[in-house]
């Protein structure tokens, strides 16, 4: 088992055979606060969905410094990808997050509901968990997904553009949420951002995809960010 | 009143046909919620039309390999039977390794089912004049015929069907709901689909066999359509629909009884005027701000 909990050895992800990133050599340790920046399509979610194994790895090779089927890492995708046809209340999606432990045919029990509402609970969402997922804000749905993560007891949290179509108070409160998961409960967050935005104190480091390249920096060269977007900075950072 | 009174009472001459097709209206639903919630309804038309050709298909095959058939005799059941599970667990099947291999759109491999079921049911009738005359009893809801044997049998196979439905409902709704969560935790999801899918090919078979494939998709899809409307969560959505495919069975065999309607048509008639009523209300009371809509 590798030290690192994510150790990416010269791999190329990719789909239908067709590399999008190639020679990508990274690691991901324990209790760090990874953002992964890049332009539109440049492959950002492609190699975030390679590290939970739902992309293709097409070479070389992704340790995991944890068990992957006794303890799964958190997944939070982004909100849009759920169909709001489902009636689930907000206990509902989180206690989902409970199914990846429990064996086959074995219903969630007081023990699942406990920790479902715990989660619920460090999310701050718990007053609104009897509410309808669908008809809830993009914050409060992001922060109930959130809640599902954390859910599963992982090492290592992977989030898809949490923050993005989100107000500026809900991309505060979910940024102040990875925050203290990530500072207080030891958590490791890895996130795909379109901009760092309040997000940005708590990063420590950042991967840089582009032109089918992945390159892993210290958030110390990552410069301020003024704008609204912050990539121009980040990019000229990696060169 | 007294019809009411009349078809309630056990040794009523049709209780088999009513407790059959009771028993179709609440278990297709069960399924059903899964055809809304995939948003692959249409495959609650193809299915159905699917076992039709396999009826017709085992018709066809006993026809050419013995000899003409007689209506109602007990070979004729046993070989429906084996024609509907056998064409439909296959296309189930089939539908599956091709959602698995991710070829081509939903909506086209569902229409294509369709087509050629329709057209292979209508081929194998040409055929088979015997045959025609039976699955116009089927079309209309043969249920009318429905023994104690036959009874027995599905009731077997319905309460196995919804005993599996109830104990894989966790991985069934996390596969449905979130595929690429499902796979992060490492469900062998092929295999869930799998196990839907021959749920819902068992489901209909039985339920085409019982109720013909009209009322079979009516019962598949309106009393889940309806639910959708007034559900906010999973276990009331599933049992909702159930109840009300249940009482909407019920109530349009009151209704074909009473007013000597046939049995299929009637019954979706009415599980269709439950979904309008409640489609309005909601409506309506939503535009007053007395109820968020689901």
């Amino acid at each position: 088992m590798s030290a690192a909990l994510l150790d990416l050895q010269d791999v190329a992800v990719g789909y239908n055979g067709t590399p999008v990133l190639e020679h990508v050599s990274l690691a991901i340790e324990r209790r760090e606060f990874v953002a992964l920046l890049g332009p539109n399509g440049a492959g950002k979610t492609t190699l975030l969905r390679a590290m939970l194994g739902l992309a293709p790895v097409l070479g070389g090779r992704i340790a995991y410094g944890f068990d992957r089927v006794a303890s799964p890492p958190g997944y939070v995708p982004q909100r849009d990808a759920l169909d709001p046809i489902f009636p689930l209340t907000a206990f509902e999606v989180v206690l989902m997050g409970t199914y990846a432990k429990l064996p086959p045919l074995r219903p969630a029990g007081a023990m699942q509901r406990q920790l479902a509402a715990h989660c619920l609970e460090l999310v701050g969402m718990t007053v609104l968990a009897r509410r309808p997922f669908w008809a809830m804000s993009g914050g409060q749905k992001q922060r109930v997904l959130i809640a599902r993560a954390l859910a599963v007891q992982p090492e290592i949290m992977l989030l898809d553009e949490p923050t993005a179509g989100v107000d500026h108070q809900a991309e505060a409160a979910i940024s102040e949420v990875l925050a203290t998961l990530n500072r207080e409960h030891g958590l490791t967050v890895v996130l795909v951002s379109h901009h760092l935005g309040h997000i940005q104190s708590a990063v420590q480091s950042f991967i840089w995809v582009d032109e089918g390249r992945a390159v892993k920096q210290s958030a110390d060269k990552l410069p301020a960010v003024t704008g609204p977007t912050g990539l121009p900075e980040a990019r000229a950072a990696t060169r | 009143m007294n019809t009411l009174i009349e078809i309630l009472t056990p040794s009523f001459l049709l209780h088999d046909a009513l407790v059959a097709s009771v028993l179709v209206g609440a278990v297709c639903p069960l399924v059903g919620v899964y055809f809304v919630l995939r948003r692959m309804i249409f495959l609650g038309v193809a299915l159905p039309q699917v076992s039709a050709a396999g009826i017709a298909f085992a018709f066809l095959a006993y026809k050419i390999v013995v000899g003409p058939h007689e209506h109602l005799e007990v070979s004729e059941r046993f070989l429906a039977v084996l024609g509907s599970v056998t064409f439909t667990l296959c296309v189930t099947l089939a539908l599956s390794l091709f959602e698995r291999r991710g070829r081509g759109t939903v909506e086209a491999r569902i229409g294509t089912t369709y087509a050629v079921a329709a057209a292979a049911t209508i081929i194998f009738l040409a055929k088979d004049p015997h045959g025609d005359a039976q699955m116009v009893n089927l079309l209309k809801g043969d249920i009318l015929a429905t023994t104690s044997a036959s009874l027995t049998a599905m009731e077997m196979v319905f309460a196995a069907v919804v005993a599996v439905l109830f104990a894989c409902r966790k991985e069934l709704l996390l596969v449905s709901f979130d595929r690429d969560l499902a796979v992060v935790f490492g469900k062998r999801v092929g295999l869930w689909d799998l196990l839907l899918y021959l749920l819902i090919g068992l489901i209909i078979s039985f339920g085409v066999m019982t109720a013909g494939p009209m009322a079979t998709f009516g019962f598949l899809v309106v009393p889940a359509v309806t639910m959708r409307l007034l559900a906010r969560r999973m276990l009331t959505f599933s049992l909702g629909a159930a109840a009300l495919g249940a009482a909407t069975a019920f109530v349009g065999f009151y209704c074909a009884y009473r007013f000597d309607l046939p049995l299929g048509p009637a019954e979706v008639g009415v599980a269709s005027v439950v979904l309008l009523v409640v489609g309005a209300t909601t409506r309506v009371l939503s535009a007053l701000g007395l109820w968020q809509a689901t």
